[in-house]
């Protein structure tokens, strides 16, 4: 990386500040991973087609492969590890592992944060969570375990409403 | 702070909670990034290569050529024709010529577009069929100097004879077509040497043993001084068995003497990928005037690509596996395997079986349609019962077809299908499967486990077997806990790690419930025999294992304490014990004649469609699939199994086609090669018919790839229903099946 593109910036990761100097242009997920630590992020095709590097950006799912860092300042970032220290998340975890919504694992954290941004605010997707998925793919499960975990998990009270 | 450890390294709530580490969350101290070059061309003469360049770059530590590896004879087939790193020609678009380790991402990368490579192109073949031809280019002399590396050829009873006798004979030339398995994790592996340890591979494969002895082979080392280590495996289907990216990460790393990661990106990914084994089908079946099916006949023509991968393999299965669902008086298979300068093909779920059903389920149902017969009534007619041994001798110790045509039909509404709307459709096929083939390995067949119980009284299962997801693991685990009636959870299972675990032939024919699984039985009833006879040492005779407890008259005591009186009789040891199952089998003889599984899983799936007429889009509205795999260990796992191969069935049938011209892939990213969404998928309905097979841990049988098997036949099948027109090519894509309802 050539020093001249470097650049200082602050991102909001999980709740907390972090400054991190390097290429605004570098991908979101890649400062994600490999500048946090946070492999949670997974990165299936750095195209934005699969889905599996999911953050929240202020609570709205984007596909952080294609998002350059330097456009996530001033935002709110959210990882899957940020988002399994919440209570109100494990009702959801607890409903895909009765309804089979993981098995490799790979599209999970995508799968598992564009759900619960779903559950969170379901009108932002038209309401169903086959749309909101649209972008997360996943070859093992068929989806159904996931959908039928997530109706279970807002109908327990999970999510705002 | 958790302190709640995860039952394994592949534990699913990990994985919801991203603490999940793939071979790409990897780092070793000092890795290096590598990166392969690979031939623009599918089939040249390399007439000078030149890496002085590459080797001149800030931060490159390592570049190779053919001329710095090794060239011995090696594959993981029979059919020893794979290299590390390509001499003088390369036979597709994708095949390895060189390969740089460097400090970073950006060194390696500048270093491969500095490498300088002349070619002089030479005709290439991309067709089976015309790769036999004479005068065709000759991909392998010394394999094959008719490109066929593998020629089948069986006949059982007098398939002549029954085609003079038979009233109805149908036909057609059918094709399954390249399926990208679609793994969200993208290929990938790191490699490190040491002088003492020799190479150690952290690869996601399933059959990492099978992997450590081709690719020791491939280096003039002995087995043990190749490990492979498998972290959890992000999806496979079959793409993840023994790959050159893992031998070239090796080689990098030998040569740079610093562990070396390659993950390939997904357009190197799908450029070079190892899709599905295309196959063409010439078939004929033919029946007497009341539906009952007298022989079959077909010649099979399969790519296998430039190299052998595990191409051999899926066109035996074709030319026999489905043979075993029905009675068919005779039949006769022609099979073959031919090399062509398209990216070698390999195993995808059911392969083999699904595409060959592809084609005789859809014969079987325009048998129906002359002779007026219901399907699923003609099927009722002709399946093979219990107690029976197959036209290819399988022994059938339990199958339950029948009552999973009469439960398909029951919970589909079969009856409905007379009375659909236009353009509306209903299916039916069936589907056999093995739980383990004898001939995966001709040498031996089996599987072994290691018990151990630990200090704080908890257990630890090693296996040979590997977890991909689809819930080994948790099987294992209940498996042994029924046995002994201590809690699931206080056994981990572990294993992938050549290095560590007992020998395992692998996850692959549906191996793992009733090879390992039955492994897991036996080694828990032989700790329990060591518990009881220990308990009864040191506390007097009588002593006994009840509910996880040693219990004397009326003591009981935990099994912490059992623990602590090995260790105090054995220096501290650990009490393990080690059980190997080896199954009943037979392999089967030069004919394919033999009884080469535990035990056989069936199924019957029934699909409804709609097909829009004016554009040809098929939509799967309805799905119902009703399975015999005997015990269901976990019921959860056992549905996503099926959930999941259905969605898998009805991408390759309405979407999927991996679309390669003249060796090039056209649609090499996830954008243009189509995979199904959640919206793609409808309610899929599932029973299991469950009844005990006597060779089966606990009952069970297999259920992974049997799933998958049906749902071509089912879905095409419910085209020809809804539209009166035979699809004959996978995809049945939108155009086509327009083509079709649009044909006179």
């Amino acid at each position: 990386m050539n020093s001249a593109q470097q650049q200082a910036m602050t991102l909001t990761i999980n709740g907390r500040e972090t400054v991190w100097d390097g290429d605004p242009s570098a991908s979101l997920a890649d400062v994600l991973r490999e500048g946090q630590g946070l492999t949670g992020t997974k990165i299936g095709c750095r195209t934005g087609e699969c889905g599996a590097c999911t953050v929240l950006m202020d609570g709205r799912p984007v596909v952080s492969c294609l998002v350059p860092a330097g456009s996530a300042q001033g935002e709110r970032i959210e990882t899957i590890e940020g988002l399994a220290e919440r209570a109100d998340y494990q009702a959801l975890v607890q409903a895909m592992l009765e309804h089979g919504g993981v098995q490799c694992g790979f599209c999970t954290p995508g799968v598992m944060v564009t759900t619960y941004a779903w559950m969170q605010q379901p009108e932002r997707f038209d309401g169903d969570l086959g749309a909101a998925l649209k972008n997360n793919l996943c070859r093992c499960t068929g989806y159904l375990g996931i959908l039928r975990a997530a109706e279970q998990a807002l109908a327990a009270g999970g999510g705002a409403r | 702070m958790k302190t709640q450890l995860s039952k394994s390294p592949a534990d699913l709530q990990a994985k919801l909670e991203g603490q999940t580490r793939y071979v790409h969350d990897m780092r070793l101290p000092g890795q290096l990034v590598g990166k392969i070059l690979r031939s623009p061309h599918p089939h040249a003469r390399i007439v000078r290569l030149d890496v002085s360049r590459a080797r001149a770059i800030k931060g490159v530590v390592a570049v190779l050529t053919g001329e710095d590896v090794p060239h011995h004879t090696y594959g993981p087939t029979k059919f020893k024709d794979w290299n590390i790193l390509a001499r003088d020609r390369v036979l597709f678009i994708g095949d390895e010529i060189a390969a740089v380790a460097a400090e970073t991402d950006a060194a390696a990368k500048q270093a491969i577009a500095a490498i300088e490579v002349e070619y002089e192109e030479l005709p290439g073949v991309f067709d089976p069929e015309e790769a036999m031809q004479p005068g065709a280019p000759v991909l392998h002399e010394t394999i094959a100097g008719d490109n066929r590396p593998m020629r089948i050829a069986l006949e059982r009873g007098d398939v002549e004879r029954h085609k003079q006798e038979a009233a109805v004979v149908k036909s057609g030339r059918y094709r399954s077509n390249r399926i990208y398995q679609g793994h969200l994790e993208p290929i990938g592996a790191i490699a490190s040497w040491s002088d003492e340890e020799g190479i150690t591979i952290w690869a996601p494969s399933h059959i990492p043993y099978r992997a450590r002895e081709t690719y020791a082979a491939g280096f003039g080392l002995p087995e043990d001084k190749v490990r492979i280590v498998v972290p959890p495996i992000g999806g496979s289907f079959g793409s993840k068995y023994v790959l050159k990216v893992h031998v070239i990460a090796a080689a990098l790393a030998m040569a740079a003497r610093r562990p070396v990661k390659i993950i390939m990106d997904r357009y190197e990914d799908m450029v070079t990928a190892h899709p599905r084994v295309p196959l063409t089908f010439d078939l004929e079946i033919g029946a007497d005037r009341e539906g009952n099916l007298l022989y079959k006949d077909v010649v099979v023509y399969a790519d296998a690509g430039a190299r052998v991968y595990w191409s051999p393999n899926v066109i035996a299965t074709a030319c026999t596996r489905p043979d075993n669902i029905y009675r068919f008086q005779s039949a006769k298979s022609e099979g073959h395997l031919c090399y062509t300068n398209n990216s070698p093909t390999t195993c995808m779920r059911g392969f083999g079986n699904a595409e060959m059903l592809f084609a005789v389920e859809s014969v079987i149902d325009e048998i129906a349609l002359e002779l007026g017969m219901d399907p699923a009534e003609l099927r009722l007619r002709n399946i093979v019962r219990p107690g029976e041994r197959t036209i290819h001798g399988y022994r059938l110790d339990t199958c339950l077809l029948e009552e999973c045509i009469d439960k398909v039909k029951a919970i589909s509404g079969w009856e409905r299908r007379a009375d659909l709307p236009p353009y509306r459709g209903m299916g039916i096929a069936l589907a056999n499967h093995v739980s383990g083939f004898r001939a995966i390995d001709p040498r031996f067949d089996g599987s072994t486990a290691v018990l151990r119980l630990k200090g704080d009284g908890s257990l630890e299962l090693e296996t040979g077997e590997i977890e991909l997801g689809q819930g080994m693991s948790l099987s294992y685990a209940r498996i042994a806990a029924q046995v002994l009636g201590v809690p699931e959870g206080s056994i981990l299972v572990k294993s992938g790690d050549t290095g560590r675990y007992p020998f395992g032939i692998g996850t692959l024919a549906s191996r793992s419930t009733v090879m390992g699984g039955n492994a897991a039985k036996l080694a828990a009833e032989a700790l329990q025999r060591r518990l009881v006879s220990l308990a009864c040492e040191v506390l007097g005779k009588g002593a006994s294992l009840e509910d996880g407890r040693i219990r004397y008259g009326e003591e009981t005591y935990p099994l912490s304490e059992a623990a602590a009186w090995h260790r105090a009789r054995h220096a501290g040891e650990e009490l393990t014990v080690r059980e190997t199952y080896v199954p009943d089998t037979e392999m089967p003889d030069a004919t394919y004649y033999g009884h080469p599984s535990p035990n056989y899983p069936f199924a019957a799936h029934v699909a409804e469609v709609e097909v829009d007429p004016d554009t040809g889009r098929t939509r799967v509205v309805g799905y119902w699939a009703v399975h015999d795999s005997g015990t269901i260990i976990h019921e959860t796992m056992a549905k996503g199994q099926v959930y999941g191969a259905v969605a898998q069935g009805i991408g390759w049938v309405t979407m999927e086609d991996l679309i390669v011209e003249q060796g090039r892939v056209k649609n090499p990213s996830m954008m243009d090669y189509r995979m199904p969404g959640a919206r793609d998928i409808p309610n899929i309905e599932i029973a299991f018919l469950e009844g005990e097979d006597p060779n089966g841990p606990l009952g069970a049988k297999s259920l992974g790839e049997v799933a998958l098997d049906p749902v071509p036949g089912a879905i095409a099948n419910a085209i020809a229903h809804a539209t009166g027109k035979r699809g004959y090519e996978l995809p049945l894509s939108a155009e086509r099946v327009w083509r079709a309802i649009h044909s006179t």
